[in-house]
């Protein structure tokens, strides 16, 4: 689907992200590059432990703590999300990008009303002054966050690597000690080798650790010194701010107080519910009041479609079926209003008739609210309904990234043709082909074309040397040597050929 | 007295049916007093399978279709109708020839008292100032009621033995189940992690039921286990991992390979490939497909997906709330699927295929408004040769004249 004006939203680059395990890294994400595009839904396919769950976590900044981002950026509104402080991505997470998770059970607290919890994050976030003054030092208060967090990073990092070579070293020694055939001299000489090493690596991550101080120190100075004038300035404004509001306040009611001295009967009725209306009038701008989020509350529950809103407004999430606990999930996104919707298989744990429902309910969302959707799933049907774009992730890579018409009648690379012969759909009678295997180890990530170990089409060259992303078309890449101009002509699986032709006939007989 | 014995359905041995669901009924009772709430998670269901047949049971999750699989291999004790496996019956249930008798008691109860007032009524009527004439006709009113009276009661007495004698049957019949027998019948679960012991070796896991059945001798044992493993394609050195070592799919095979190596069947799979990733899901599927042709299984087949069970299964069965509603072999469904219910699903149902996905419109399924029963109870009608349906008979008309529709729309095309 050509959309005639593409607003860049996120960009995510060359992003590459390795967990610390017992056993080792683990390279969940190996280099994965994409753009979304104001309005679209991107839908991301891939087995379990394709890295597509990690991408989701490392844009809203909720990786785990053994997580760690080793090169990349994701740009969202001009700021490097990996760059930028925890404190600073609280302006980010939920009110730009909101997140729905997969099992809405274990998303929503059991013991707190589902009321409650849709409200939360409204009444946490009521304050409209501290809002504005929040406002007035953020430029300046990111600016001395980065620097403060690139130089935590960077020391963090580097005294990790020395707790790694550490662990490398005493591995190392133990196996010097268990090697046969060598003199104690040799020993010794090894040992000294590896303990050499480690010291280099120790003076490097001291050095870092130095030129990192050094390098930041002025800035960090200078920053703070920003931060503190700009913290000043701002109290003042927001108190001269206030006060306007007080005194408007005040302005209105002087005459109705003294209106209510002279006034008898309905007249001073009438009188009282005017000054309570310009008091609610104040406080409402100073603050969003919990009665206030109870009426947005009941209105976003509206329109995720859940029937008697205020009865539900009091229960409990057990109380609730799957399908109404995810509706429930998705109406605590929404309460903050979100650009950015991050849907990580919020159907897989419900049955097709409540998946229908949902898939609807987010695309209904999708045009409304003009959001724009990267939906995380492996069910290809899912697919196929919602994407306007598709990308295939195997094992931490982006291997074919199209438009959904590109990926599903014109595929390319060979995992995208094993997952399509993988599944049977309603019309299908023949032998299904099965992915051989399993997903490669990610500890020890393979050489060379990570899907050539489980794919008949793997070439020479595929263990050897990682494929680039080859051009299809203006929307559709793949990652694969087969689509190099020295490679072998390759058949797609006759049951993908096979299906793609039905449904292209089938289409083009609805046309006419 | 004769000596008790097992019922046994020699008709259905001959028909080759090797499984008959009768009557089915599955109700769990929670809370006491005031509290006490009946789920009536499976009422009254029947269905048979035929040897060598893949049955697939469809529903949302909430309808039933798990319970029925549990009843059926003995998890639950069911609460009414019983369950033939080999001609023999292994489960069954006696609510409801408890109820019978409770209820002819209370029905012939009342008829007996209307009856005593009948002759009270006219015993006073008939009275005469003659006192000799008059006890000759109460005598002879009495004669005629009592006898009235007595036959009902030789009725109700008839009724009561015979049920009896049924619930005493099958109380015996579960009692005395054949361990032979029901190890014929083998069960592989949803989630393969959940479903087998960590602290166990994969040997021990598969030969556990071996055991329990008597073969203690472990070398003869282990030999079976490696048979079984390579059967379902996993290799010999694996027997003396623990589950943990192993990844989703290859865990699904060690449940299979557990319900293999008993010889069964009757496999019931409970949703098997639910929980595995999708280049997983074709691997189990294949398997199975084969491990069904070389082993002569037959396979009762639970899911959801209603693709995959249209790729499996010979027959299928479409569960709602507890109730059949739709049954037919599963290129009828298909091509003639009347009950709204079984719309709604296929109509749910996302295919990889983006132009038609587009066009897709999902029906919606309101038991209230799609039907009126509120004349006529609906019943399971069979509609073609081996196609039911639940319905009434205004519907079945309704749904006649469907049938030719679609006929009518394929000709065309």
């Amino acid at each position: 689907m050509a959309k005639t004006k593409k607003e860049l939203v996120l960009k995510v680059e060359d992003l590459a992200i390795s967990f610390h395990t017992d056993n080792g890294r683990v390279k969940a994400v190996r280099g994965v590059n994409f753009e979304l595009f104001k309005g679209e839904v991107l839908c991301v396919v891939g087995e379990s432990g394709s890295g597509k769950s990690v991408t989701a976590k490392t844009i809203m900044g909720i990786l785990p703590g053994n997580g760690r981002i080793d090169s990349g950026h994701i740009y969202y509104e001009g700021e490097d999300l990996t760059k930028v402080s925890e404190e600073e991505f609280h302006r980010v997470r939920g009110k730009k990008i909101g997140m729905i998770f997969q099992d809405p059970l274990s998303s929503l607290n059991p013991i707190m009303k589902v009321g409650k919890q849709i409200t939360e994050a409204m009444i946490i976030n009521s304050d409209n002054l501290k809002k504005m003054y929040q406002d007035l030092i953020s430029d300046k208060l990111v600016k001395y966050n980065n620097e403060k967090a690139l130089r935590d990073r960077t020391i963090e990092q580097a005294k990790d690597d020395v707790v790694i070579a550490k662990r490398v070293l005493k591995k190392e020694l133990e196996k010097v000690k268990l090697l046969e055939g060598l003199s104690k001299q040799e020993r010794a000489q090894k040992a000294a080798e590896a303990k050499a090493q480690v010291a280099v690596i120790k003076a490097e991550s001291k050095k870092t650790i130095e030129a990192i101080k050094v390098q930041t120190k002025d800035n960090i100075k200078l920053f703070k010194q920003e931060l503190a004038d700009r913290k000043k300035t701002a109290k003042a404004e927001v108190k001269v701010y206030h006060r306007g509001l007080k005194a408007n306040r005040d302005k209105k009611l002087a005459p109705l107080k003294a209106e209510l001295k002279t006034a008898v009967g309905a007249q001073k009725e009438s009188v009282k519910s005017q000054i309570k209306a310009v008091n609610a009038e104040y406080i409402n701008t100073l603050k969003i009041t919990r009665a206030e989020a109870k009426r947005r509350a009941l209105k976003v529950m509206e329109e995720v479609g859940i029937p008697q809103p205020t009865r539900r407004f009091k229960q409990y999430p057990f109380e609730f079926s799957g399908g109404m606990r995810q509706r429930i999930v998705i109406a605590i996104a929404l309460t903050q209003d979100p650009d950015v919707l991050i849907c990580d298989e919020p159907t897989t744990a419900l049955d097709v008739t409540i998946q229908a429902q949902i898939l609807e309910l987010i695309q209904r969302l999708t045009v409304e609210r003009d959001l724009t959707v990267m939906f995380i799933t492996h069910d290809l049907g899912v697919v196929a309904n919602m994407a306007d774009r598709v990308a295939v992730m195997y094992a931490g890579k982006i291997v074919e990234i199209g438009t959904s018409h590109d990926i599903f009648y014109d595929p390319r690379h060979p995992y995208t043709w094993a997952l399509l012969s993988s599944i049977p759909d309603v019309d299908s009678e023949e032998r299904l082909e099965a992915i051989p295997g399993t997903p490669p180890n990610m500890i020890y990530p393979p050489k060379g074309d990570a899907f050539a170990l489980r794919s008949k089409y793997a070439m020479a060259i595929d263990f050897k040397e990682e494929p680039p992303m080859f051009k299809v078309s203006d929307t559709h890449y793949a990652a694969t040597w087969l689509l190099d101009e020295r490679a072998p002509k390759a058949v797609m699986p006759k049951i993908v050929s096979h299906r793609i032709k039905n449904s292209l006939k089938k289409a083009g007989e609805q046309d006419a | 007295m004769p000596k008790k014995e097992v019922t046994f359905r020699q008709d259905l041995v001959d028909k080759d049916i090797i499984l008959s669901v009768d009557h089915l009924k599955q109700f769990f009772r929670t809370g006491f007093g005031a509290n006490k709430f009946v789920t009536k998670a499976v009422h009254d269901i029947s269905f048979d399978i035929k040897k060598g047949e893949v049955f697939g049971l469809v529903g949302e999750s909430g309808c039933g279709k798990t319970t029925t699989g549990r009843s059926i291999i003995r998890l639950y004790d069911i609460t009414s109708g019983s369950v033939y496996f080999k001609g023999h019956r292994i489960n069954g249930g006696t609510r409801w020839n408890e109820k019978e008798i409770k209820w002819k008691t209370i029905k012939a109860n009342r008829k007996i008292k209307d009856l005593e007032k009948q002759m009270k009524d006219e015993i006073s009527e008939s009275t005469s100032e003659l006192q000799e004439e008059n006890e000759a006709v109460i005598a002879k009113i009495r004669d005629i009621y009592t006898s009235k009276i007595n036959a009902i009661k030789d009725e109700l007495a008839a009724i009561v033995s015979k049920q009896k004698a049924i619930i005493s049957q099958i109380k015996y019949d579960t009692k005395h189940v054949d361990k032979a027998v029901m190890s014929k019948m083998q069960m592989i679960f949803q989630d393969p992690s959940d479903s087998l012991d960590p602290r166990m070796t994969v040997e021990d896991i598969i030969q556990e039921g071996l055991v329990i059945q008597g073969f203690r001798n472990r070398a003869e044992n282990s030999k079976k286990v490696v048979e079984v493993l390579e059967k379902v394609g996993l290799i010999a050195d694996y027997a003396s991992r623990y589950p943990h070592e192993f990844s989703g799919g290859q865990r699904q095979r060690i449940g299979i390979a557990r319900a293999l190596v008993m010889n069964p069947e009757l496999l019931i799979c409970d949703e098997p490939i639910s929980a595995l990733d999708v280049s997983i899901r074709a691997q189990v599927i294949n398997l199975l497909n084969d491990l069904k042709d070389e082993l002569g299984l037959t396979i009762l087949f639970i899911a959801h997906d209603l693709s995959v069970v249209k790729y499996f299964c010979d027959k299928i069965a479409v569960m709602y709330f507890g109730e059949l509603v739709e049954m037919a072999s599963s290129e009828e469904l298909f091509k003639h699927p009347l009950h709204p219910y079984t719309k709604s699903l296929l109509s749910a149902i996302p295919k990889p295929d983006p132009l038609s996905e587009k066009n897709r419109k999902r029906i919606n399924y309101n038991p209230v408004q799609a039907h009126d029963y509120s004349e006529q109870k609906p019943e399971l009608n069979e509609i073609r040769p081996n196609h039911f349906i639940l319905a009434n008979d205004v519907e079945m008309v309704k749904y006649e004249a469907e049938i030719k529709h679609l006929d009518k729309a394929v000709k065309k095309d």
